[in-house]
């Protein structure tokens, strides 16, 4: 019996022909056709919402386009009314507002890398931290200098009584100054980041952005959606900026377990008031400066805001919330500036995180935050899908000193020291 | 009939002025300077800014003894031909800051026939350093000492991109500080003084010495003595002191401070050499550093002065060095006079003291001398002054190029 088998038939038909193996169809360029009309878009002028919806897109097109100087130009060109927001505000609650409007998800206590002594009495100093260490005779060095510094404004120095509710001016503000370029200039043996900075008193801080939307409620425009607009003004009270950015806290996609709470309310509740002005995204200095990220921001609670005369308004409980409101306030605004400078916004996302510090004190009480800046995407098109939100990590306020008493601090807490001397070691 | 009218308005016309002048005080008193120029005062009705007269004395009344004075207190009105009454001063039993009336500058318990001239920081002397160096009993050298200028010359002083990092920081202060334009003048002043500070105490971290210094501002310094017959004093706020644990090195040695004695203190003869200070009978001797005497950091090491300052004074340079040496001066004497007491005489230990000066682009130094406390004549020993005057730290920050007749001005 023949084996039944199926012949090829391409032996049949390629008998007497050439056997062809299987050609492989290479990958070739389809031959190109010119197209011979130009592509079907909507109108730019017409009075057609496709025609908007391409205006649209082609300024959208020309701000991806531009350089970075062109592009903060061409997104604060059109001032319309905007909410401004204050850093340092009475209004009550305004830190869950604030993180809302922020996208900003708030943790207690600071990350890994700093360390906070639970106990006051069984503090050391920063030797044993694997990140920070100074030797305990640079610790003691700096001890003495704030003691010092801490004295020579409210004792050592002949000063007149200060006018009314300009207190914080006249004992606490050069005390700061003092506190803060002592410490730099101590530990900039120690971190090399410091070598190479530059600090600022009273610098100006601005960011403007949109979050939410709202319908028009009156007027020709009513019926129309539109974005709500902010601002924020702050005027810290020095800075000091760096040539690199802080190293990140936790990852870019990291899940943050703290939520952002959503509020539902209109901003005029806070209260917040809108007014129409210069749109400012500023970080303290001008784009061409090459050191342009941001390190350590310090914030004096201003007269109206201090602990007594809280406590006079029985507003007990809002002081440490007006600190946290301030913290994450400032520090959006810095970081989001920070990240606008480097080409980054609402539109095009931020690649690497923007990660900056803040010290909020009143003279004698000292908080601390820390902030990462995950996502310029606030706006309501591109908050859609946006599983990324800021962090900002923050101490309840540790007391400095208790009182000055005949020429001798007393009970100097060495804690918030620590806290300081590693906020400054970070790079 | 007209006359009369006239002389009625003449009469009630200064009254008029006066009241709206004082509304004006009142006004100017809110406002920050003295303009009122595009603001509105819906309180005031005649025009705001007029000459500001001199108050003109009270017309005194005699009282001649003998005769009764027979007035219209009981009337308890105006009768005309009876005398106005004189009703005794009332006096408020409490202290009401809005209605302080000061007495007499007679009357005042710090009152004294001797005057006192006062060299504050709005001063603006008229002869300058001369002055200056008459009033301190000083000698004048050009240049800084060699002591500071191998300081400067030690390559171990310097850091490294230096050059880099002052253009930066001069850049920071004069371009790129605002969201305006360019900054003004006074921003942009201080900030270009504390970006060199800070570069400057980036090298703490080669010289650990640095860290035994701090900055005071606003500082009051009071000091006194006299030159002559007449008494001076130097007083108030003048800018940015840094203090430091260890004095500074003494400059000049023993040969050239005895070599000082016979040189010849300058004089300026039509002009005296108290001109443009402030003549006072109501004052208090008073020595002071401006801090109380277990301070840390006794030394005065450098004093930093704005061209303005918190005055509104513009000081052209002369001017900004004499007060500078001025001020150095003051701050010398009263540490001579808390080590030594107020004994005149020859220091054994000279105190130097020095001062940097700038109007943002111009920088003076000083570097003073303290060689004696014994200032009444004018012979003896003198103190020693070093100038280092206007050095330009840069030719010009400008944020846009300036254009003249379509071309690019340098």
């Amino acid at each position: 019996m023949a084996v039944c088998s199926r012949l090829p038939l391409q032996s049949l038909i390629h008998k007497h022909a050439h056997v062809c193996r299987t050609v492989r169809i290479v990958h070739t360029n389809a031959a190109t056709e010119e197209p011979v009309y130009p592509p079907v878009l909507p109108s730019l002028t017409a009075k057609s919402r496709s025609s908007k919806g391409r205006r649209i897109a082609e300024h959208l097109e020309k701000i991806r386009a531009a350089d970075v100087h062109e592009k903060l130009d061409l997104l604060t060109r059109v001032q319309r009314k905007k909410y401004v927001l204050y850093p340092q505000t009475f209004a009550l609650n305004a830190d869950k507002w604030y993180q809302h409007f922020t996208k900003t998800a708030y943790v207690p206590g600071l990350p890994e890398k700093f360390i906070v002594d639970e106990d006051k009495e069984k503090s050391v100093p920063a030797t044993n931290n694997a990140h920070f260490s100074i030797d305990e005779k640079t610790f003691g060095d700096i001890r003495s200098y704030v003691c010092h510094s801490i004295l020579q404004e409210n004792w050592y120095m002949k000063k007149r009584r200060p006018f009314l509710q300009r207190e914080q001016e006249h004992f606490v503000s050069p005390f700061l100054r003092n506190l803060i370029s002592g410490l730099t200039h101590t530990l900039a043996k120690h971190n090399p980041v410091l070598q190479l900075s530059s600090l600022d008193f009273d610098p100006q801080v601005n960011f403007y952005w949109m979050r939410g939307q709202r319908t028009i409620p009156r007027g020709h425009r009513s019926g129309r959606v539109e974005p709500i607009r902010f601002q924020i003004d702050d005027k810290p009270h020095s800075q000091i900026r760096i040539h690199e950015q802080l190293t990140q806290f936790v990852p870019l996609e990291e899940v943050i377990s703290a939520e952002v709470p959503e509020i539902k309310l209109a901003p005029d509740l806070l209260p917040m008031f809108r007014r129409q002005y210069e749109n400012n995204i500023f970080t303290g200095v001008k784009l061409p400066d090459p050191l342009c990220h941001g390190h350590t921001q310090f914030h004096m609670v201003p007269d109206r805001y201090r602990r007594d005369k809280m406590a006079k308004r029985n507003l007990t409980d809002q002081v440490e919330v007006y600190l946290r409101a301030n913290g994450i306030a400032s520090l959006f605004a810095w970081t989001g500036a920070q990240a606008m400078y480097q080409g980054f916004w609402s539109r095009m996302d931020v690649t690497r995180p923007f990660v900056s510090q803040a010290v909020i004190t009143d003279g004698q009480y000292f908080s601390f935050f820390c902030y990462q800046l995950n996502t310029l995407a606030l706006s309501v098109e591109t908050d859609a899908g946006n599983p990324r939100k800021n962090v900002c990590w923050g101490t309840d306020s540790f007391r400095l000193f208790e009182e000055v008493k005949d020429g001798a601090v007393v009970g100097l807490d060495d804690r918030v020291l620590n806290l300081l001397v590693q906020f400054l070691l970070n790079k | 009939m007209f006359k009369e009218t006239a002389k009625r308005f003449k009469a009630t016309a200064p009254l008029l002025l006066q009241s709206a002048l004082f509304r004006q005080a009142r006004i100017s008193t809110i406002r920050v300077g003295n303009s009122v120029h595009g603001h509105r005062y819906f309180n005031v009705s005649c025009i705001l800014n007029a000459k500001v007269l001199p108050r003109k004395k009270p017309r005194v009344k005699v009282d001649i003894p003998g005769l009764e004075r027979i007035t219209y207190a009981d009337r308890m009105h105006f009768v005309p031909g009876l005398a106005k009454p004189f009703f005794p001063v009332w006096e408020r039993d409490w202290n009401d800051p809005s209605h302080f009336y000061s007495s007499k500058l007679e009357e005042m318990p710090l009152h004294k026939e001797k005057q006192c001239f006062i060299f504050s920081q709005s001063t603006n002397p008229l002869e300058g350093v001369r002055q200056a160096l008459w009033l301190t009993k000083s000698n004048l050298t050009k240049g800084l000492p060699d002591q500071v200028l191998s300081l400067v010359n030690n390559k171990a002083n310097q850091m490294e991109n230096l050059d880099d990092r002052v253009q930066n920081a001069i850049r920071h202060a004069c371009l790129w500080d605002t969201t305006e334009e360019e900054p003004s003048r006074e921003k942009y002043c201080g900030t270009l003084v504390r970006n060199l500070l800070h570069l400057c105490g980036s090298l703490q971290a080669t010289h650990p010495g640095l860290g035994r210094r701090i900055f005071a501002e606003k500082y009051s310094l009071a000091a006194t003595w006299s030159r002559g017959d007449e008494l001076f004093q130097v007083r108030g706020k003048n800018g940015l002191l840094l203090n430091s644990m260890d004095p500074l090195p003494v400059v000049a040695g023993k040969e050239e401070i005895q070599n000082t004695a016979d040189h010849i203190l300058e004089t300026f003869y039509p002009i005296s050499p108290t001109i443009d200070l402030q003549r006072v009978h109501v004052y208090k001797e008073l020595s002071h550093t401006g801090f109380k005497d277990d301070y840390p950091y006794p030394h005065a090491h450098t004093l930093f002065i704005l061209r303005a300052g918190d005055t509104l004074v513009n000081l052209p340079p002369e001017q900004l060095r004499a007060k500078m040496i001025m001020f150095a001066f003051g701050n010398a004497l009263t540490r001579a006079q808390t080590l030594h007491g107020t004994k005149a005489g020859v220091l054994e230990e000279p105190i130097v003291v020095q001062s940097v000066a700038t109007d943002g682009q111009m920088f003076q130094f000083v570097v003073f001398q303290l060689n004696t406390t014994d200032l009444q004549p004018d012979e003896g020993v003198k103190n020693m002054v070093w100038i280092d005057e206007d050095q330009l730290l840069y030719d010009s920050a400008i944020v846009c190029p300036v254009l003249k007749r379509k071309v690019v001005h340098v």
